[in-house]
């Protein structure tokens, strides 16, 4: 139980965590870029909202089926794979929050502040103090999305014993074979895991308050 | 004497273009009095240098800002102007902080320091931007419609705040605005645009000898109720 929430945490963080680092610049860029491809990318990102995990699951795994284009690299089956996947299910999600978040504030602060004398860098800190509470609840429906779905984990995990089996494979398993106590173990425990990763949000987000 | 100048000021913003020649600040204050649209704001961004521009312009390092809309942290009153007064002047955290609470005070907010800026009201965001801006102790100071949402009853005082401090420090003053009173209050020289252009310099002592349609309004408007 314990590897299999561990695996459940580890995947999905790194996830989150390299389609943070992907979506929050291109979310910036978004915002305050000139180019026109602006718009396309964010009509992808609004577009990827409604991505079923499951289809991007299947694409994955085709991509590095042995006798796929990605074959050689030898990961399905491996929680590289279902990171990957993740990636790809949580990065719309958190692009288009960040967006969101990054257009609420006054556009006008950032020349004010400068107006006043404040430097570049300060600038830049306040800014960021500004629109991190918005960010910080990007990350964390984009952690919520990918700890919860089951399609892409099953698709280029496939629930392997103590190799990819994940929280959320490991209930449908258990489900399928009528332990439903060992389901609603699994799933209390994903719970658990939401209400911490939501407490520290919080925290975080009070703190810049 | 600080001051600021700009020669062959040339900015283009979209389809908008102004042009201006011969720009002078000092603590005798230049007023930059037009119609909506004219390009006051534009000039006031062009001489801060914070809108990319064309042109010769001259000004103190230390500069501050009021605009009419103001921006404001997502903090208290008195933590806006402290985090300004820290970043611009590199001031200690407590001096800021002392600074910030005084100059509050002098614009009528001193009830209002603990508040979420962002809960004031237009009003009352003006005073802050303008508190703001005093803190940071510049020797050019940038008014865009400082009072176009400030109580009538607490304009004079506001003016008079201003007013003094340009005398104690020497700071050059540029004041965009749509009041008269403004002008007359804070101000020895105004220049008129219109459509991106000066159309008319003169005194503020001889505005009413200035031959523009705009200024004549505003003094038709200040005759009220002859």
């Amino acid at each position: 139980m314990l590897a299999i929430a561990a695996l459940s945490v580890a995947v999905t963080s790194a996830a989150t965590a390299i389609a943070a680092i992907l979506a929050i610049p291109a979310a910036l860029w978004i915002v305050h870029g000139r180019s026109t491809a602006r718009a396309a990318l964010l009509a992808l990102f609004t577009a990827g909202l409604g991505l079923p995990p499951v289809a991007v699951g299947l694409a994955v795994a085709f991509a590095f089926w042995r006798s796929g284009p990605f074959g050689a690299f030898d990961l399905l089956y491996t929680p590289g794979a279902m990171m990957l996947a993740q990636v790809i299910v949580v990065l719309p999600l958190i692009g288009t929050l960040a967006v969101v978040s990054l257009r609420g504030g006054d556009p006008t602060l950032a020349q004010q502040l400068a107006g006043l004398g404040v430097p570049r860098r300060a600038r830049l800190a306040l800014l960021a103090r500004e629109v991190a509470p918005g960010l910080v609840a990007a990350i964390l429906a984009g952690f919520g999305r990918g700890i919860a779905e089951v399609g892409a984990a099953q698709m280029t995990g496939g629930n392997i014993e103590g190799q990819t089996r994940v929280l959320t494979t490991a209930t449908m398993l258990a489900v399928g074979k009528g332990e439903f106590g060992e389901a609603f173990g699994y799933v209390a425990v994903l719970l658990g895991i939401m209400i911490v990763v939501a407490g520290v949000a919080l925290t975080l987000q009070r703190r810049w308050a | 004497m600080n001051g600021v100048a700009a020669d062959a000021l040339d900015v283009r913003r979209g389809a908008f273009r102004l042009r201006v020649d011969g720009f002078g600040a000092d603590a005798r204050g230049t007023a930059v009095l037009g119609p909506n649209g004219a390009g006051k704001t534009t000039l006031l961004l062009a001489l801060q240098g914070l809108i990319p521009s064309h042109g010769a312009i001259r000004r103190p390092a230390r500069c501050a800002a009021a605009f009419a809309r103001p921006a404001v942290l997502r903090a208290s009153a008195l933590a806006n102007v402290a985090v300004v007064v820290r970043a611009a002047r590199g001031a200690t955290a407590a001096a800021a902080e002392e600074r910030a609470r005084s100059a509050l005070a002098e614009v009528g907010l001193a009830a209002f320091a603990g508040a979420d800026a962002r809960t004031l009201s237009t009003g009352q965001r003006q005073r802050l931007a303008l508190a703001r801006a005093l803190a940071v102790e510049p020797d050019a100071l940038f008014l865009d419609e400082p009072f176009a949402n400030v109580d009538a009853d607490a304009r004079p005082a506001l003016r008079a705040l201003i007013g003094a401090y340009v005398r104690r420090s020497g700071c050059a003053l540029v004041v965009a605005t749509s009041f008269l009173a403004d002008a007359v209050a804070l101000c020895e020289r105004c220049v008129v645009l219109h459509d991106g252009a000066v159309a008319a310099r003169c005194d503020v002592a001889a505005l009413a000898s200035c031959d523009d349609r705009y200024v004549a309004a505003l003094l038709e408007e200040a005759r009220f109720p002859a």
